[in-house]
């Protein structure tokens, strides 16, 4: 497999740097012997050299450590795809618009009437959202047919009172993935906020 | 009783130690709500309380100081009510005005999370978010516990 293979190819050079690598290999005698080099004087071809080792070693960690970065995504991404096939995939994200007439404090998400997810949101977040970040709030799989979504809004309305409003949404499940979008946005005209789900097609 | 590794028989909070800490979100007493993992970095203090534990008070002013003394220093403390009436905890937070926040565990997920079975217990994180030392007593005036904020706080950022 393509990822076992980014792993071998990831640990050789580690492999290969503790075998060689004499301030890597686990001698004991190594912390003495360093010792007493150092005691004697240090001929500038030799501290060029040394240098060079270091930088050369430093090298290979910074690669050893994109590798495992790499690594990590592919099996974020393998991880993602075994627990959550197209078929059966359905998502749901969260964006908010300017935030005027509302403070977002948790969303409570509930599938045919099954509480799937609440989050709470700090000032942090909230402020990532209205900057125009977009956070996928569900992940999970549901069987092809028609379900129904209802969102529940929590937080500080216009004039700091405590706001709670409901949405909801019938959605037919087809063979593909589905997303869905909680929107919370403005109304200028009526000065209430206004929560919609939108069904990305 | 505090720990500083897992021994082979380590339940309840002690087995946590060396564990990533489990990340939550809760509501303030006063101000917004609270995510854990919004201070990876920054060594953390999570001290779970109640207003009907006596030890409690003593342990949060304690961890007042540290935090009045380290926090300019990256230190965070974190103090997760357990209180069966939220409004307790709030009346307290009023009562006592804690430079840091005071958290509401109202449902008790994050203390079940936690396997917190005493009060007051004390669990100290790393930058990098793994649980490092647990006390399940109230000694946060001993020298021992300024040692491990220190210890906390002399790890260079993203060293581990």
């Amino acid at each position: 497999m393509n990822t076992m293979s980014r792993l071998l190819r990831m640990l050789l050079p580690l492999i290969l740097i503790s075998l060689h690598d004499p301030a890597l290999a686990a001698d004991p005698a190594a912390p003495a012997a360093s010792a007493q080099a150092a005691a004697a004087p240090a001929a500038p071809a030799a501290a060029a050299d040394a240098g060079a080792a270091t930088r050369s070693l430093d090298e290979q960690i910074q690669g050893l450590k994109k590798d495992v970065v790499d690594l990590n995504k592919d099996l974020f991404v393998l991880e993602e795809e075994l627990l959550f096939p197209a078929n059966t995939q359905v998502a749901v994200f969260v964006s908010m618009d300017v935030g005027d007439f509302f403070a977002l404090d948790s969303i409570t998400l509930k599938i045919d009437n099954r509480e799937v997810g609440d989050y709470l949101y700090t000032p942090r977040e909230v402020a990532a959202l209205l900057k125009g970040g977009v956070q996928r709030l569900y992940l999970g799989n549901l069987k092809s047919g028609e379900h129904e979504l209802v969102a529940f809004f929590n937080g500080k309305g216009p004039n700091e009172r405590s706001y709670r409003r409901a949405a909801n949404i019938r959605f037919e499940k087809g063979v593909g993935a589905k997303y869905l979008e909680l929107k919370i946005t403005d109304h200028q005209r009526a000065q209430q906020p206004e929560f919609e789900i939108k069904d990305w097609e | 009783m505090s720990a500083a590794a897992p021994g082979p028989a380590a339940t309840g909070v002690f087995a946590l130690v060396a564990q990533p800490a489990s990340d939550f979100a809760l509501p303030a007493a006063v101000g917004g709500n609270v995510r854990l993992s919004e201070y990876l970095g920054q060594p953390v203090v999570l001290s779970f309380w109640s207003s009907r534990c006596s030890l409690c008070a003593a342990q949060l002013s304690a961890l007042n100081r540290y935090y009045g003394t380290y926090r300019s220093a990256g230190l965070i403390v974190l103090a997760v009510s357990v209180e069966d009436d939220p409004q307790r905890a709030i009346d307290y937070a009023r009562a006592h005005a804690t430079s840091y926040p005071l958290l509401l565990d109202r449902a008790k997920s994050v203390g079940r999370a936690y396997g917190i079975e005493r009060l007051p217990t004390t669990v100290l994180i790393d930058r990098s978010g793994v649980v490092r030392y647990v006390h399940s007593d109230d000694r946060a005036g001993d020298a021992s516990y300024v040692a491990q904020i220190r210890a906390l706080l002399d790890d260079k950022p993203g060293a581990q």
